[in-house]
């Protein structure tokens, strides 16, 4: 746990879409870090001068700490343009995570849309590194057009060695993959509950549309693990803004299983 | 058993537990607000102050970090508190009250805030009765405070009849006459209904309650235990140095709830409202077993359009 802005090197980084890039952070001192974050859970991301934001943690290593960062924001934008050798100051990790450890033995869906597949990318190398404690792994991505698919070398690896089904909203008309919202590709899956658990990330309006597909599916609420975005400033559950219905997501989250927050008020 | 100190001994038995410390006291300007006392006589105990005490834990604004933007290694610095030894005299128990349930957060197990903290160890606390209520707002009869405080003073005309709270208050007035008194409970006009508000979050009353909202965040601003702030870097002139503060922020706001992209999820003035009110009686009560709300009545006075929330709550059928 760093509880203090502490720099960390950006050894690694990697274009994955149009203002959007995987950054991989080492200690950097002469003192190697080791890092204790579990999947799902964040770190305070900080550009002196600029600011902080809350950012997942898309990797699962003890070694190094990844971090896929779209320009969308002054500190994001700000973090794009710095290169390998820049430090970058993080404090963390925070909040709740995937509860993979406790999920052996099950068949695992992973459902993400757009940046949100990000911390799921962890979940992942998480199965493939347990692999034989789980039963099937069916993953389920939507990006917004084909150059918008991140982590295109994951994706061959995990077509490989896992069920891979990734469509995009748009594409041009000689695009050979899957067309569509994220959804379908669900629904036509004709997966079961049957000995199953979700993990879905991606934005509030896909995630709620997910949900209501599985339902239809036969899923149970207590089946779904699914991960908040909210605005956040501490980290540690006192500026109250992620608050919603007294839960701090920074705290109580940002990974729930639905069936704890159902009825919850903005 | 409590104490009795003569009014004309006031002033000396202040300097004497203030000795080496700040004074902070009701001071009438353009209104009743707690300040450093430098003239004695500048203290005013008719009415309650506008603003609470939450000031001297939480600052509306101070410095957390210096920023070194030259130096890669070492841009964070942090900046050292520097709070004196201080006494709040003339707190009511709503202020007082306040603090209890600030600590509930800032001093929470596994996060504490450093400054909030050295400020409550460094502070002690001397409160004033409310006799008659100082405010046709205040309700705090209606919230079951507790009797916190270091010191508790009850005007009995020529003296004061004085109860401890504290070990720490207690040694400071073993030196004067015993009296024997019961402090009489405070009598608010106000009254707020107590009720679980669990089952009436589509009630049409919140609507009502809060059509007149401008979103200024005044009853936040002055209220005794909201603490949401936000947390914000400022670089200098000349682009080497600058500063991370935290400041109050306020639910009230349109952005508090913005995130990345401009998304906002709590946008409509009701969903605000809602938001304050559950905080303030259920959701903290939930975590914490006690309200966050302490009767003050000071979202309401200072209200541009003077919403008076114990309104909305009593209607709820």
């Amino acid at each position: 746990m760093l509880s203090k802005s502490t720099p960390l090197k950006i050894v690694k980084k990697e274009k994955q879409a149009d203002k959007t890039y995987l950054f991989r952070l080492e200690g950097s001192g002469k003192k190697k870090i080791k890092f204790d974050y579990k999947i799902g859970q964040f770190y305070q991301v900080s550009v002196p001068g600029i600011g902080e934001a809350p950012i997942s943690v898309c990797s699962f290593s003890e070694d190094f700490l990844e971090f896929n960062i779209r320009g969308v924001g002054d500190v994001t934008d700000k973090l794009l343009e710095l290169e390998v050798g820049d430090n970058i100051w993080i404090r963390g990790p925070y909040g709740t995570s995937y509860p993979l450890d406790k999920l052996k033995g099950n068949n695992i869906m992973i459902i993400g849309g757009g940046t949100g597949i990000a911390p799921l990318r962890g979940a992942l190398k998480y199965l493939e590194m347990h692999r034989a404690d789980f039963e099937r792994v069916h993953i389920f991505f939507g990006c917004r057009s084909p150059e918008e698919v991140l982590f295109k070398k994951d994706m061959h690896h995990w077509d490989r060695i896992f069920d891979l089904n990734l469509t995009v909203d748009k594409a041009p008309a000689n695009y050979k993959g899957k067309v569509g919202l994220v959804t379908k590709i669900v629904e036509e899956s004709g997966l079961d509950n049957r000995n199953k658990v979700v993990l879905i990330c991606g934005p509030p309006i896909m995630m709620k549309f997910v949900i209501k597909t599985l339902e239809s599916m036969g899923f149970h609420y207590d089946q779904i693990f699914l991960s908040h975005e909210r605005r956040m400033k501490c980290g540690v559950g006192m500026c109250g803004h992620c608050m919603i219905s007294g839960i701090y997501v920074c705290k109580d989250g940002p990974v729930f299983r639905y069936d704890k927050i159902l009825g919850m008020h903005e | 058993m409590g104490k009795v100190l003569e009014k004309k001994r006031l002033k000396e038995f202040l300097s004497s537990v203030s000795k080496g410390a700040e004074l902070i006291a009701p001071v009438k300007s353009d209104t009743l607000r707690f300040e450093i006392i430098k003239d004695f006589d500048d203290i005013c105990l008719e009415g309650r102050p506008l603003f609470p005490v939450k000031k001297f834990f939480s600052p509306a604004r101070h410095d957390i970090f210096k920023l070194n933007l030259a130096d890669k290694n070492k841009a964070f610095e942090e900046v050292k508190n520097k709070i004196k030894p201080r006494v709040i005299f003339g707190g009511r128990l709503c202020d007082f009250n306040g603090l209890l349930r600030l600590d509930k957060l800032f001093l929470a197990k596994e996060f504490q805030d450093e400054y909030y903290k050295e400020a409550r160890e460094k502070t002690l606390l001397i409160g004033i009765n409310c006799v008659p209520a100082p405010s046709k707002y205040c309700f705090c009869e209606s919230m079951n405070l507790d009797k916190y405080y270091d010191l508790f003073f009850h005007d009995l005309g020529d003296k004061y009849y004085i109860e401890a709270g504290s070990p720490k208050g207690e040694s400071l007035i073993l030196k004067l006459e015993d009296y024997d008194f019961s402090i009489p409970a405070i009598k608010c006009k106000k009254h707020l209904e107590k009720k679980d508000l669990s089952g009436f979050y589509d009630s049409p009353a919140w609507k009502d309650g809060s059509k007149k909202c401008l979103n200024c965040g005044k009853c936040t601003a002055h209220c005794t235990t909201c603490l949401c702030f936000d947390v914000i870097d400022e670089v200098d002139a000349d682009l080497k140095k600058g500063k991370r503060f935290k400041e109050w922020d306020s639910c009230q706001f349109t952005n508090f709830t913005q995130v990345a992209g401009g998304f906002v999820f709590r946008k409509d003035y009701v969903a605000k409202f809602k938001h304050r009110i559950y905080h303030k009686l259920q959701y903290f009560r939930e975590r914490f077993g006690m309200d966050m709300c302490t009767g003050c009545g000071r979202c309401i006075e200072s209200c541009p359009r003077l919403i008076d929330f114990t309104e909305t709550v009593n209607k709820l059928k």
